[in-house]
């Protein structure tokens, strides 16, 4: 399929999502990990909502899950994740380590590890994951360090958190 | 005696003491009654005798009735369907009707339809569009689609009154309608039909590459709405997304379609003979007998020999059916068609797929085994199928709903593969439409109003089907599933309790939350034998009739003798979430010396320990380890002494003294009320459940406390260890704090 096609494909099955259930949710949990320095990230997307992104995006075909799925899937991961979601700690832009993915049911987990200095006082997160390719699509950001707990709800007109602590 | 009766004693000062040391506040504000378990009186409708207080219907409910004699022509080259229908009204109701209110659903795609005027628009989210996208947003010309009203006769031919509202249309009748009498009258009408893929909609057609299509068509003729004592004329516009409202009737149609179609709908064939050719018949005979495996109708070489060829002729097919609630028909020569008996309590029902070869492998693998399937499991679940026969269609991009057929979709590359994905969702998409046979094709509730209804309780019929297909099926309604939308900003969430047309996030609000719900009460709250009873209650009582939330709620309550009215009100009626969390853990153990809290308690009443020497035994917080001089229950002396007073059959009666008291306090930041699941974990491993009910939150919403007395030393302490309750945030579950995070599990797999 061309590219452009694809897009009209895509915004077609937008438009015919009256029968289908969804709904447009990404989870970001980070926690500080203190004896190892760093900061642990778990993200949730709906597997068929990443994967449209994706091929949209690179003008691949992923096909996950199946026979075809792309050898290389875990690059486009990746690079997606790396565009569309940075760490800011201690007012320095940081970067992960993708560690890897798995999928549950209809979703897929993501693994990411960031080096961390010091112990972190504020983060700020910019997430905009999935916000180019569905309008009611939401982020929600927890965070942990220790003890002490915040989360924010990110959507199209706000895509960043900023955590202080 | 006395020496437990002052045992008694020192609990009730402890008791008072905490009381004592509340400060005086200042005066409150009384209240409503705001409980969670309050009962629902405030919200539910008065009972009547048409619906009664146990939900069943009452004496004097009435119910109409609608039947539909049809012709109907269908001109595969202009796609426009023709018809004709007289219709006979049954007003088994007690009142006069002064007009009869009819459903002309295809208008909602009309030029003029408020539909698309409804909708708040945004270039932003469309920055970029490739041309057939911007060619059909801007340049195209809304087509004529809705309906063609060409005559509205009374029995005698004589035109009668009536006036369009948009997708609704009124029958001026001469004279009002008596009770008991019935009416009848016919619309002629054409309408063009819709290209379900590219323009959308529950019906239309696919137009494959080659010129053929696949006709799958539902809303294609006038229908009369419900009239009850609940809603008066149901009479609500459609608007595209909120279903439908249907009295049952009985249906005789006649189907005139391009000769080398075939053709399936709901009801009986009446004219096989005419239509089918022999060889078909006999193999037709064959798949009523095969129980186990599908038997072809029409092959796939077939099939693919007969799209090839355009027939210029054309073939009427006559269908009939009873006690129905809406007609629907697939048309194409791209079928393939095969068949299996399933045996619903000693009687044959045919499980039935018709299927264009692009659906292959993957349909005649699957589709009418699945068929058959949720037919057997559903009938478990509420009453034996009644109707003959239930048809999966094959359909790109559908998954719709009517009496005896439904339109499926689940289409393999063109290769043939297909992803996992691809097979669970055409599993599931057969188990869900063909389980509408159930719910609301025979249960009938009225879908304009409340989508959970159907859609709901549906799909939690659909987990337990899906999951005897395969017990390893991701069904994606379990309340676990549920927890991620339930931890949503509430500015995002609707209650179930909404018309379905302003629901937001439709999908899990009307779906996948009442069939976590339903599950839960099933599994967790009211287990599987006392659910099942009152839910087949539930569906015997309201099949073929109309059932309200209330008749429901009712009906699970009356034949279960459970008060369920704080899981309606909280589930359905509210956007509450349920977290319920360990907030402390206090170690007690056993003395015979004084605590630092027992002296203090003494002082403040003016007592003297000492003059209860021998006669107490006190209960001390363990703050560092437990102190050596500490004591099993039978080694303190005020119990050994007094258990020596028992005889023989008493000491009998009396459980293993506890060596380790634990005092547990449970804090509920959620609004839901739960019942509190609770796993302790043993030093040696062993592991134990108390499940106290959601009760316990009766006098105190905030957090409660229970004591647990045990042999052994609690390891650990995890709350709902099986995600039953849908418990939104469980980094609070368990004591002490888990350190076994999700992360490191990942990274150690990925290590190998």
């Amino acid at each position: 399929m061309s590219l452009a096609k694809k897009i009209a494909c895509f915004f077609l099955l937008i438009s015919l999502a009256f029968t289908t259930h969804k709904y447009y949710l990404s989870l970001t949990q980070i926690e500080y990990n203190k004896d190892q320095k760093s900061l642990e990230v778990i993200i949730n997307v709906f597997m068929d909502d990443i994967e449209l992104a994706i091929n949209k995006e690179y003008a691949i075909d992923l096909n996950l899950t199946t026979k075809d799925e792309l050898k290389d899937a875990d690059v486009y991961f990746n690079n997606y994740l790396t565009k569309n979601l940075t760490f800011t700690i201690n007012n320095e832009l940081v970067k992960h380590t993708y560690v890897g993915k798995e999928y549950e049911g209809d979703l897929v987990y993501f693994y990411l590890e960031i080096a961390v200095k010091e112990n972190p006082t504020s983060l700020e997160v910019f997430n905009t994951i999935l916000l180019t390719y569905f309008e009611q699509q939401q982020n929600v950001v927890k965070f942990k360090n220790g003890s002490k707990r915040q989360s924010k709800i990110l959507s199209k007109n706000s895509n960043k958190a900023l955590l202080n602590f | 005696m006395k020496k437990l009766a002052s045992l008694a004693f020192s609990f009730l000062f402890i008791a008072t003491a905490l009381m004592a040391q509340d400060a005086p506040k200042k005066r409150q504000k009384g209240h409503t009654d705001q409980n969670k378990f309050r009962q629902l009186k405030d919200v539910l409708p008065t009972p009547n005798n048409r619906r009664t207080a146990s939900g069943a219907p009452g004496y004097e409910y009435t119910q109409q009735k609608v039947d539909y004699v049809m012709d109907i022509v269908v001109d595969e080259d202009k796609n426009l369907l023709t018809g004709n229908e007289s219709i006979t009204y049954h007003n088994n109701s007690k009142d006069y009707l002064e007009y009869l209110w009819v459903q002309l659903d295809q208008n909602m795609r009309a030029p003029d339809s408020k539909t698309p005027l409804a909708k708040s628009e945004d270039l932003g989210n469309t920055a970029f569009n490739g041309p057939v996208t911007f060619t059909k947003n801007n340049l195209t010309k809304p087509a004529d689609f809705g309906f063609k009203i060409k005559e509205v006769n009374n029995s005698t031919g004589g035109s009668l009154s009536y006036t369009v509202n948009r997708t609704m249309m009124r029958i001026n009748l001469p004279q009002p309608l008596a009770p008991g009498n019935t009416f009848e009258f016919s619309i002629r009408w054409n309408y063009l039909i819709n290209n379900s893929v590219t323009d959308g909609g529950r019906s239309g057609f696919e137009l494959f590459p080659d010129g053929n299509k696949n006709f799958t068509i539902a809303q294609f003729f006038p229908r009369l709405a419900v009239y009850d004592n609940v809603e008066g004329w149901q009479n609500m516009q459609f608007w595209g997304r909120s279903e439908w409202a249907l009295e049952f009737g009985d249906y005789d149609v006649k189907i005139t379609v391009p000769a080398d179609h075939i053709v399936d709908a709901t009801g009986e064939l009446l004219n096989e003979k005419k239509v089918l050719t022999k060889e078909q018949r006999v193999r037709f005979e064959k798949a009523r007998t095969s129980f186990k495996d599908p038997v072809f109708i029409v092959t796939q070489e077939e099939a693919e020999k007969a799209e090839k060829l355009k027939s210029k002729k054309s073939k009427t097919w006559h269908f009939n059916a009873k006690n129905v609630r809406d007609f629907a028909f697939a048309s194409s020569r791209k079928y393939i068609w095969d068949a299996m008996a399933v045996n619903i309590n000693g009687k044959t029902v045919m499980a039935v797929s018709l299927y264009p070869k692009e659906g292959n492998p993957l349909w005649e693998e699957h589709s009418t085994r699945v068929v058959a399937n949720t037919l057997e499991e559903y009938s478990k679940m509420t009453f034996d199928y009644p109707y003959s026969k239930a048809i999966s269609v094959h359909a790109d991009r559908q998954g719709m709903e009517y009496p005896m057929i439904c339109f499926n979709y689940g289409r393999p590359q063109p290769d043939g593969t297909y992803s996992e994905r691809t097979k669970r969702g055409m599993i599931g998409v057969i188990t869900h439409e063909v389980g509408h046979n159930f719910f609301p094709m025979i249960v009938n509730s009225d879908e304009r109003q409340w989508t959970w209804m159907d859609e709901g309780i549906n799909s939690f019929v659909e987990i337990l089907s899906e999951l005897d297909y395969d017990p390893n099926f991701f069904t994606g309604n379990l309340p676990k599933d549920i927890v991620r939308y339930m931890s949503m900003d509430q500015d995002n969430l609707s209650p179930i309790m909404s018309q379905g047309d302003y629901v937001k996030n439709f999908g899990p609000n009307a779906y996948t939350k009442p069939a976590a719900g339903l599950y839960m009460l099933r599994q967790t709250i009211m287990g599987p034998e006392l659910f099942d009873y009152a839910f087949r209650t539930y569906s015997k009582r309201w099949m073929f009739k109309h059932p309200s939330p209330a008749d429901f709620f009712r009906t699970m309550e009356d034949a279960s003798a459970m008060d369920l009215d704080w899981f309606w009100r909280g589930w359905f009626y509210t956007t509450d979430y349920n977290d319920i969390g360990v907030k402390d853990v206090k170690k007690f153990y056993l003395t015979d010396q004084p605590t630092e809290a027992a002296k203090q308690l003494a002082k403040r009443y003016n007592m003297n320990l000492a003059d209860y020497e021998g006669k107490l035994v006190f209960f001390e917080q363990e703050k560092e380890g437990v102190p050596v001089d500490s004591k099993k229950a039978l080694e303190i002396d005020v119990i050994k002494n007094h258990m020596a007073t028992m005889t023989e059959e008493q000491r009998a009666t009396l459980k293993e003294a506890p060596n380790f008291f634990y005092q547990v306090t449970f804090e509920k930041p959620g609004g839901l009320v739960m019942p509190i699941i609770v796993e302790l974990e043993y030093v040696d491993g062993s592991k134990e459940r108390h499940t106290f009910p959601a009760q316990i939150w009766m006098k105190n919403d905030e957090e409660v406390t229970k004591v647990f007395r045990t042999t052994l030393a609690i390891k650990k302490i995890t709350l709902d260890p099986d995600l039953e309750t849908a418990d939104i945030d469980t980094s609070n579950n368990s004591w002490p704090k888990k350190d076994d995070s999700k992360f490191d599990k990942f990274k150690q797999k990925m290590k190998g």
